[in-house]
């Protein structure tokens, strides 16, 4: 009953911020098949390997990019999606500091509930709402797909699709986690949330360096976005269950952090 | 069996780096006691206040309440305490009437409906005050909301920070009198931490004053009443004698019209010295918890400079 109450409280007051990010991203989705339909249909891919470098074709995912394939996963794989749900899950799962902020914490802490229950409310609403957006966008991609593949196009088998989105939310889940993390110690969720996405930003272009220069590729082993391999996934060489594995344990860790961290403070 | 102290504290201190909040804090809370807790901005009372309701963690020392520790029965305590927090958070978004079924939901006794209304009556709360929301809601409105969170529970222990702050006279009667109603209910202890001196004087049977983090006195105000001297101006026909010795001590000044003294204890000695004088008026100022308080603030900051 008390933990309902608080993913309630929790949810209600993200609603909006949810719904828009779902709506954007849907409509990302949205945007960029019609794009791929466009250049499958004016024969542009053809071309795309010599347009674009391959340092940056690399980064994005390998040959598959230039393909109508490949380009309906550049929702799953834009910098402005990947980043977009980052920062939600960092901001989502900052709630606690901004509670210690508002001084909602002593309206809400004061009564019996346990300290715990305030870190697994944050670590739930980030975990599911992610999950939702994430799936918003599955559905979304699946759906404008169906209505708009060329004849000569090869589709992405579902399950396929499913794998890099579940990535995506692993990676997205380890940045939550990190950000739980920071704002079990933090008074100040902009402070914590702040820190996290510009960590988040450096990991991403870390990750994104380290494609064009090798001397960089031993450091992005940090990098949560190192474990992401969608175009190798989409073609079926890969199934990130390692990744997925590395992440997931790594959220984990850090969620045993918060714990720890949350339940010794002042508040 | 004796009931255990409603609040105890032993040695309780509390350090934010080297700032002093709360040093050696020993303070007693009887059960149905209505306990105000006195000091001036910045004293500690709000970390006290916190350590209780384990929100922040003590350097040393113990609190207790109902016997439990604050710290290892930390659910269990809270579970039994009703708190008002003096800057009142809210979720600004949210109705009054959200707002107070969400805090019901995070009680652990099921809330009584027909106090909940019975409260609304008193503090003057409408069916339309509860449907708006609260960031449209006037400072006394929101406090008024921040009182029936604390009350609707009914729980044995009440911490109320500065309750009438932002109250419009009708309403801190409608708060005494709800204080006085539990008290004469009894089963309910009232941990009133308050600047409004008259009122603390008005409700509370016991006041601990901190300062410095330290609590400079713990007293009741029956106590304090017999104990602090009071205040007379004796006014003469015609040209003040000279004082007999029995009230020499007690004149504090005097004029060829008036005597002003300051007398402990009883009266009965300062109107038997007056037999026989051309006394023709008296003035007696009634005891004031302001005054007591405001001396031992003063003679507080003398002692630390």
């Amino acid at each position: 009953m008390m933990f309902l109450a608080l993913i309630g409280r929790s949810f209600a007051r993200h609603r909006a911020f949810l719904v828009a990010l779902a709506a954007l991203l849907s409509a990302f989705q949205i945007l960029d098949i019609v794009v791929a339909y466009n250049l499958q249909q004016n024969a542009i891919y053809s071309q795309f390997a010599t347009m674009v470098p391959a340092f940056i074709q690399e980064a994005m995912g390998g040959a598959l990019v230039g393909t109508f394939m490949g380009a309906v996963a550049v929702g799953f794989v834009h910098p402005l999606v990947m980043l977009s749900l980052s920062c939600a899950a960092i901001y989502l799962a900052s709630e606690p500091a901004g509670e210690v902020e508002d001084g909602l914490v002593d309206l809400v802490v004061a009564r019996p509930v346990r300290r715990y229950l305030i870190v697994t409310r944050s670590a739930f609403v980030c975990a599911t709402s992610t999950l939702a957006v994430v799936t918003a966008m599955f559905v979304t991609s699946r759906v404008t797909v169906h209505w708009l593949t060329p004849d000569q196009a090869n589709v992405v088998a579902a399950s396929r699709l499913g794998w890099v989105a579940l990535n995506l939310l692993a990676i997205v889940w380890s940045l939550g986690a990190g950000a739980l993390l920071l704002a079990s110690h933090a008074r100040e969720r902009a402070r914590a949330a702040g820190t996290v996405a510009l960590v988040a930003v450096f990991l991403y272009l870390l990750q994104f360096g380290a494609a064009a220069w090798a001397p960089l590729r031993p450091f992005a082993r940090v990098s949560p976005f190192h474990y992401y391999e969608p175009m190798r996934t989409l073609m079926g060489t890969v199934t990130p269950i390692r990744h997925l594995l590395g992440l997931l344990t790594a959220t984990v860790a850090l969620m045993g952090g918060a714990y720890m961290l949350y339940e010794r403070r002042d508040l | 069996m004796t009931l255990p102290d409603a609040i105890r504290t032993e040695s309780l201190t509390k350090y934010y780096g080297p700032v002093v909040a709360v040093e050696s804090l020993d303070l007693t809370v009887a059960p149905g006691e209505v306990y105000g807790f006195l000091g001036p901005n910045g004293a500690g009372k709000t970390t006290t206040i916190r350590i209780l309701l384990d929100l922040v963690r003590a350097t040393s020392g113990r609190a207790r309440v109902d016997g439990l520790d604050c710290r290892a029965a930390s659910v269990e305590v809270r579970r039994r305490i009703g708190y008002l927090p003096a800057e009142m958070p809210l979720y600004r978004e949210m109705t009054g009437a959200a707002y107070l079924k969400f805090l019901s939901a995070l009680q652990s006794r099921r809330v009584d409906e027909s106090y909940r209304r019975k409260l609304f009556a008193r503090f003057d709360v409408s069916d339309i005050d509860l449907r708006r929301r609260l960031d449209h809601l006037s400072h006394g409105m929101k406090r008024k909301f921040g009182i029936i969170q604390a009350l609707m529970g009914r729980l044995p222990l009440l911490i109320l920070d500065e309750p009438t702050s932002g109250l419009d006279p009708l309403m801190i009667e409608a708060f005494a009198e709800t204080v006085h109603e539990l008290k004469t209910a009894g089963g309910t202890t009232v941990f009133l931490s308050s600047h409004v001196l008259s009122e603390v004087e008005r409700l509370c049977d016991r006041v601990g004053i901190i300062r410095r983090g330290r609590l400079v006195r713990q007293t009741s105000i029956a106590d304090l009443r017999r104990d602090t001297p009071r205040r007379l101006r004796v006014f003469f026909d015609g040209a003040a004698p000279a004082p007999p010795s029995s009230l020499a001590v007690a004149v504090r000044r005097s004029d060829n019209r008036h005597w002003e003294l300051e007398w402990p204890g009883p009266l009965g000695g300062v109107l038997d010295a007056l037999q026989g004088l051309p006394v023709s008026d008296i003035e007696i100022e009634p005891f004031r918890l302001e005054d007591y308080v405001l001396r031992i603030y003063s003679d507080e900051s003398r002692a630390a400079t």
